[in-house]
């Protein structure tokens, strides 16, 4: 039995078959040498997806290739970054389980078109940013509240280059959150240096993440 | 390892000719009523389908379900059951209802829309203590959602505020992860069922902590501790922890409204028969009305009935 259910992918098919109209990338880099429950997992799920529609590929990188991986800008291994002809920095540290499942899903169809389901004021603004900004949103699988931040900093960097979008699984990564104080989720942390907590809706999304820049 | 695929629509069009506001157990089971009666149903969903029961660990209370059901698998299964029927989820935030206008207009963060009837579904929100320390330490230890968070307090001694069903519920389900809990109840008993009172005292890291009120919140930048105050005695004393979990009520989400509808002093909608409100054409379901019990077995029905009003309404419009 695979780890999509019979009728998601179905679902999914069809969703898939709708909404591509781009190729769409999945790169995935991971430690060639883990044999956890955990890598098995995320490259099964990934397989699985990329059966599903011809516009989906799969492209698996070792993690202690440094230099390719660094060109792609990732700092953590393992991760799956979604990638198209279409601008943008989408991309996932750890896996995409439980209610991040549809993050994932809902990238890949953006990534594969040209839907941007932001406000015109917000991609207004966002667009004007021409300072980087890197965004980790840390999540934990069972929650339902997180998929909203990590898809608004995805959409957000499909919107200007400047912004850098990561999911980061906070049980995957114990000492990164750690590092950045996690213990509520969705936990924002911008360019490593400021934070914030919660679901919200772009606008006040990207007024905290401006709030967050300032902060030296 | 579960993988939940959620399954809303992009817009399509922007009239339909019944919208329901809020995709939990009573507004799936409102699509699921609709849909059956060929009604052309938009759902708008701001955050997950489920509602509160997508963050809820355990439901056991819910019929069809001998050995309980977690709250993500309850809510896939509505969602897929409202889906077969053609209900249209949309993820999307309400921002306004013009309940004088006909049709009614629905302001959105996605633009507007427009439908002859609408069911408010749209549930409640945490109730916060709004005591010193709370607003400044939400997400650096205090957290309203255990399913979400639980993992980081792996270990730690944490409190849970309130003794209700949820406050009960969710220590079982924080008992994996914490060292000790001890559950602080304002009233002088704990109010959650029978059944999770006895289960509670299996286990020995759960304590309650009765008839003691939460004074304030400690700590500079990530939570240290809690001061109580035991309200017999009023002797005060701080409890050191690094969570803290707040099940203390319910408010409900109804700030899109501006008051368009008849509340009852908490803000809850009264509804008159057949769950309409005080505006012709809107009727309200499941926790965001007045009701003496908020269980997903009430929002079911809640649903089911408000789906039968809008459907009367609509054949005699």
């Amino acid at each position: 039995m695979g780890l999509i259910r019979e009728e998601d992918k179905k679902y999914l098919r069809e969703e898939f078959s709708k909404g591509l109209i781009k190729d769409v990338e999945l790169l995935y880099f991971a430690d060639k040498n883990d044999q956890s429950d955990y890598n098995l997992a995320m490259k099964t799920l990934l397989l699985e997806l990329v059966e599903l529609d011809d516009h989906l590929t799969l492209t698996v990188k070792d993690c202690s290739d440094k230099e390719e991986r660094e060109a792609e800008g990732l700092e953590l291994c393992p991760a799956i970054k979604v990638k198209s002809a279409r601008k943008g920095f989408v991309n996932f540290y750890g896996i995409p389980a439980g209610y991040e499942f549809s993050s994932l899903v809902e990238d890949i169809i953006d990534m594969g078109s040209d839907k941007l389901a932001l406000p015109d004021d917000v991609i207004e603004e966002i667009s004007e940013i021409d300072y980087p900004i890197d965004l980790k949103v840390f999540i934990t699988a069972a929650c339902p509240y997180c998929p909203r931040a990590v898809r608004t900093a995805h959409l957000f960097s499909m919107v200007n280059e400047n912004i850098r979008g990561s999911m980061v699984d906070a049980n995957g990564f114990p000492e990164l959150s750690m590092k950045f104080m996690v213990s509520s989720v969705p936990h924002i942390v911008v360019n490593d240096r400021s934070s914030f907590v919660g679901a919200l809706p772009p606008k006040e999304f990207l007024a905290k993440v401006k709030e967050g820049i300032l902060i030296k | 390892m579960i993988f939940t695929l959620r399954k809303e629509k992009e817009r399509e069009y922007t009239h339909h000719d019944a919208a329901v506001i809020g995709a939990g157990p009573a507004g799936l089971t409102a699509a699921i009523y609709l849909g059956r009666a060929k009604i052309d149903t938009v759902i708008f969903e701001k955050i997950a389908p489920g509602g509160l029961i997508a963050s809820t660990d355990w439901i056991e209370n819910y019929p069809g379900f001998p050995d309980g059901t977690s709250g993500e698998k309850l809510s896939e299964l509505m969602e897929d059951q409202a889906i077969r029927f053609g209900a249209r989820i949309e993820a999307i935030e309400i921002i306004g209802v013009d309940l004088n206008s006909d049709p009614i207009e629905i302001k959105t963060n996605g633009g507007a829309y427009t439908a002859y009837a609408i069911i408010i579904a749209s549930g409640t929100s945490p109730r916060r203590l709004n005591v010193p320390g709370e607003e400044e330490l939400i997400g650096k230890g205090i957290s309203f959602c255990a399913t979400c968070d639980a993992p980081f307090f792996e270990g730690e001694d944490i409190i849970v505020v309130g003794a209700g069903n949820s406050g009960i519920q969710e220590s079982l389900y924080l008992s994996k992860f914490a060292k000790s809990i001890k559950v602080v109840e304002f009233l002088d008993h704990p109010t959650a069922e029978k059944i999770l009172l006895d289960r509670i005292k299996e286990f020995d890291k759960i304590e309650l902590l009765l008839y003691h009120e939460v004074k304030r919140f400690l700590g500079e930048g990530k939570l240290t501790g809690v001061e109580v105050e035991d309200r017999e005695s009023k002797k005060k004393k701080v409890i050191d922890v690094k969570g803290a979990f707040i099940y203390v009520g319910l408010v409900p989400n109804t700030g899109f409204l501006n008051d368009a509808v008849d509340m009852d002093p908490e803000g809850f909608i009264k509804t008159g028969p057949k769950l309409s409100t005080s505006k012709e054409g809107a009727f309200a379901a499941g926790d965001v009305r007045t009701t003496s019990l908020r269980q997903v077995a009430t929002a079911i029905g809640d649903g089911a009935l408000a789906a039968h009003g809008v459907r009367e309404y609509l054949e005699e419009r």
